[in-house]
């Protein structure tokens, strides 16, 4: 491949069918990391690209408002009030309350027509990193998620990124902070007063938050230290299901990004692997800077990204680099990410391109329309499937049920006759059904293809469909081999 | 905890499940089948064993877990009930076709999901050692030609070249694809990739259509290794059984969460069971989980990462029911660090006892040879003797 295609390849979607390259690369990642990012689409089918509307993109009140609201409906549904047991309420409940389809829907058309593909690149490998599943409570709340809290926060510091996702109401759901309460908080004490009334700690994000988003396991960290961060955690988060007056009261006038509540949270100083931690409001980010900045989660997160962007085993000179420049930068994410892209744009070996970045770069390249506009988001279409529905098959999606843990930047986790099958089956469906407006050997032209990817394009003969499916399950395009 | 939470998370964290076969001799393959099967069900997030299998003759249990443990518990006997999710499992249980084994782990107290998951498949003596899983390596030690059946390939599969997977796909707008495209692009690439398309150009004629619940899985998985030339080794996988919340419904200790995930266990077993038909006789079904959960209840009536746990066997290779255990007890002083269930079994053993039944190897070269722990002691009298 040539130049622009190779790097675009390794660290962004690869161009559009359509768009001018670049000469200079090192100026474009540069202009990439600070390029806006709007959420672009496509409202229907061959109209223009444009903006989503900001109706389809709520704020969290609006989100959570929802969510309240479905779960009312739900009830009516089920006591059969209202109305609301016919199947045509049932769906408009579901179109007009849960965000997931229409959220998992954005991610899917920003990353075939975004200008920003780089930072669409980088959304992914943290918002793996911090993977919020979907337990279904979270429905309403990780594209928000995502793009506040990961994709808005790319140009500022780890430690911000951090402490927005810990404290997002995605990720304190997901793993079950909101319902912790601080053994002797006075909710606690309270509750113990009462019959039947439950309250006390909930370790599972504080677990998580040294094993998987900083320190992780090689820092020898012991329980204390895991159930003083559960400690400091305590109080953050609010049911999405409370009312906001009542949640106002109860945190004091603050959104639900932001919430806090003191009733809940364990008094006193907390001790996190040597550091004490302050009580209160503040504590939380006390613990997360404290982490942000700890030696052994830039070992292990620089060691990650190596991993993902630059090569399944990195060097040590390599990691050390990118250490070297998390320290220098304070924790700049660009500054990290520059090192990063360095690494990978001189690095000598195919790195392996997962199935969702492969999916949306076969789009781009083939100009297909293989997605539906967000106007027609709920109409069927014998065609093409919902974005929903495509990520489930393909087997990797942000808005599936998983565990914490996120998808492997491991090309051996991904090895498996069943998920290469479905390649070949995307390929031909989207070529089929996707419109495409640039053939095989259009393709091979613009982006330089190797010698070996025409040759294994040659070899299964004339018809277009063939062709196109061969190149893009060709090693050069799944990003198995240097060719 | 407030009650308006508890009926939300009903729906939640209900993972989804997959399944994985094995061992199928591939064409043209004449080593003999082996003597039986062996069907693992991995029990993602870590099973609370003390709820699945009640010690209701420990005393400390009600003192200690009266609030989540399942008010109507089938009585084993004298010591131990059953959760009452688990009725196809009684009822094999009461045929003398089902056994468990309490009090049990793998070599594992760190209590991370991550790392335990890694342990118990890939079946190494620390986590991550292992680029292989225990199952994989005895299907290769076995001379077991295969394939697996699943979208992923998981780590306690792997280890041997041949094993295949296989998961129905349903993509509108695209065909099986032809035989002869596949070769063509397998051919195009190299090692382990040019051997995943080529599985794919060999399996490309028989798709079938099954439905992707567990239960209707492993019902499928049943069928295909009851074939005389079928799989001799299954997977699936079913997530959700990390309890945190709402393990129990307020109020209602037999329901909730963990007595939802218990369901779809027994009806994994019952769908294995109807599949398999006369192969059953030679059936050995197992569950593993990474850990089991504290002996207290925390604050959001759920439980938290702990050590060992209980381990269901189910399948007509086995010659009687039992209860294998060495009983630690539940008093804080006989809790492993003041917080978990004792490990008294290593689990390596149980699966060692499986494979040696169901694959006719020999203890000493699976101990040697799949876990790498040459002294791992034997209990395949404890269970099939």
């Amino acid at each position: 491949m040539n130049e622009q295609f190779r790097i675009a390849q390794r660290i962004g979607l690869m161009f559009r069918y359509d768009q001018d390259l670049p000469q200079d690369m090192e100026a474009w990642v540069q202009s990439q990391l600070q390029a806006p990012s709007p959420a672009l689409g496509i409202p229907h089918a061959y109209a223009k690209v444009a903006q989503w509307p900001d109706e389809l993109q709520p704020n969290l009140a609006k989100r959570a408002y929802m969510w309240r609201r479905y779960r009312a409906l739900k009830k009516q549904e089920r006591e059969g009030k209202n109305g609301q047991d016919t199947e045509a309420a049932r769906q408009a409940n579901r179109r007009n309350h849960l965000m997931r389809e229409k959220d998992e829907h954005k991610f899917v058309q920003r990353n075939v027509y975004g200008a920003d593909q780089v930072k669409l690149r980088l959304t992914a490998f943290w918002a793996n990193h911090f993977t919020i599943g979907n337990t279904f409570d979270t429905g309403n709340m990780i594209g928000h998620a995502i793009d506040k809290g990961i994709l808005a926060k790319l140009n500022g510091s780890f430690a911000e990124m951090l402490y927005g996702i810990t404290t997002h109401p995605g990720m304190l759901t997901y793993l079950d902070n909101v319902w912790s309460a601080g053994e002797r908080s006075e909710h606690a004490k309270g509750c113990h007063r009462r019959p039947n009334c439950h309250a006390g700690l909930n370790d599972n994000l504080g677990r998580e938050l040294l094993e998987l988003h900083t320190v992780s396991p090689a820092a020898g960290y012991s329980e204390d230290d895991i159930r003083g961060a559960a400690n400091v955690l305590a109080g953050w988060g609010v049911d999405f299901q409370e009312e906001l007056p009542g949640m106002r009261k109860k945190i004091g006038g603050i959104n639900h990004w932001n919430a806090y509540k003191k009733r809940w949270a364990e008094p006193g100083t907390k001790k996190v692997m040597g550091q004490l931690i302050h009580a209160g409001r503040g504590g939380l980010r006390q613990l997360t800077d404290f982490l942000a900045s700890h030696d052994h989660t830039i070992n292990y997160i620089s060691t990650k990204l190596c991993q993902h962007f630059v090569s399944d085993n990195p060097s040590k000179d390599q990691i050390e680099s990118v250490k070297s420049a998390w320290r220098q930068g304070d924790g700049d994410l660009p500054t990290i990410h520059t090192q990063v892209f360095k690494l990978a744009i001189a690095a000598p070996e195919a790195k392996f391109v997962w199935p969702m970045t492969w999916l949306f770069q076969v789009v781009r390249l083939s100009g297909a329309t293989y997605f539906k506009g967000w106007e027609d988001i709920d109409n069927y279409n014998n065609q093409l499937m919902s974005s929903k529905k495509v990520l489930k098959e393909l087997g990797q999606s942000f808005w599936s049920l998983r565990q914490p843990n996120g998808y492997s930047d491991d090309r051996v986790d991904w090895m498996s006759a069943e998920m290469f099958e479905r390649r070949i089956r995307f390929a031909d469906a989207i070529h089929k059904n996707g419109n495409i407006r640039r053939s095989a050997s259009e393709i091979m032209h613009r982006i330089g293809a190797a010698k070996q990817t025409r040759n294994l394009v040659a070899s299964v003969g004339n018809s277009p469909r063939d062709q196109f499916i061969a190149l893009m399950c060709s090693p050069e395009l799944m990003g198995l081999e240097y060719v | 905890m407030s009650k308006s939470t508890v009926g939300r998370r009903n729906l939640l964290k209900a993972g989804a499940a997959s399944l994985f076969l094995a061992g199928v001799p591939i064409a043209g393959f004449t080593k003999d089948k082996p003597l039986g099967s062996i069907s693992v069900i991995i029990l993602e997030g870590g099973l609370d064993g003390l709820a699945a299998i009640p010690p209701i003759g420990d005393a400390d249990l009600m003192r200690m877990r009266q609030s989540i443990s399942p008010a109507s518990y089938l009585p084993l006997n004298d010591f131990f009930g059953l959760h009452p999710s688990l009725q196809f499992y009684a009822q094999l249980m009461a045929r003398g076709q089902a056994s468990a084994v309490h009090a049990t782990a793998f070599p594992y107290t760190k209590r991370s999901h991550f790392e335990g998951q890694n342990m118990i498949e890939g079946g190494g003596l620390s986590p991550f050692s292992e680029k292989t899983g225990w199952l994989g390596r005895a299907l290769e030690l076995a001379g077991v030609a295969g394939r697996s059946l699943s979208l992923d390939m998981p780590l306690i599969l792997r280890g041997h070249r041949d094993n295949d997977n296989f998961y129905p796909a349903s993509i509108r707008g695209s065909g099986r694809p032809p035989a002869d495209l596949v070769e063509m692009i397998a051919m195009g690439h190299q090692m382990d990739a040019a051997q995943m398309f080529t599985k794919v150009a060999r399996k490309s004629e028989e798709r079938v259509q099954v439905p992707r619940d567990p239960a209707s899985l492993a019902a499928y998985a049943g069928r295909v290794m009851a074939q005389t030339d079928g799989p001799v080794a299954s997977v699936i996988r079913v997530g959700g059984f990390d309890t945190h919340a709402n393990q129990v419904e307020e109020g209602d200790t037999d329901a909730g969460q963990l007595a939802r995930q218990l369901s779809v266990v027994d009806d994994v077993i019952a769908g294995y069971r109807r599949g398999l038909g006369k192969a059953w006789d030679d059936a050995i079904i197992l569950t593993l989980t990474e850990f089991g959960r504290t002996v207290a209840v925390n604050g959001t009536l759920g439980t938290d990462h702990g050590y060992g746990s209980v381990g269901l066997l189910a399948g007509g290779a086995l010659p009687s029911s039992r209860v294998v255990t060495n009983w630690p007890g539940l008093s804080k002083k006989d809790q492993f660090e003041r917080r978990d269930l004792l490990a008294t079994i290593d689990y390596r053993s149980v699966c060692a006892a499986c494979l040696e039944k169901a694959l006719g190897l020999d203890h000493d070269l699976i101990a040697s040879q799949i876990f790498h722990q040459p002294d791992l002691p034997r209990v395949f009298e404890h269970l099939f003797a």
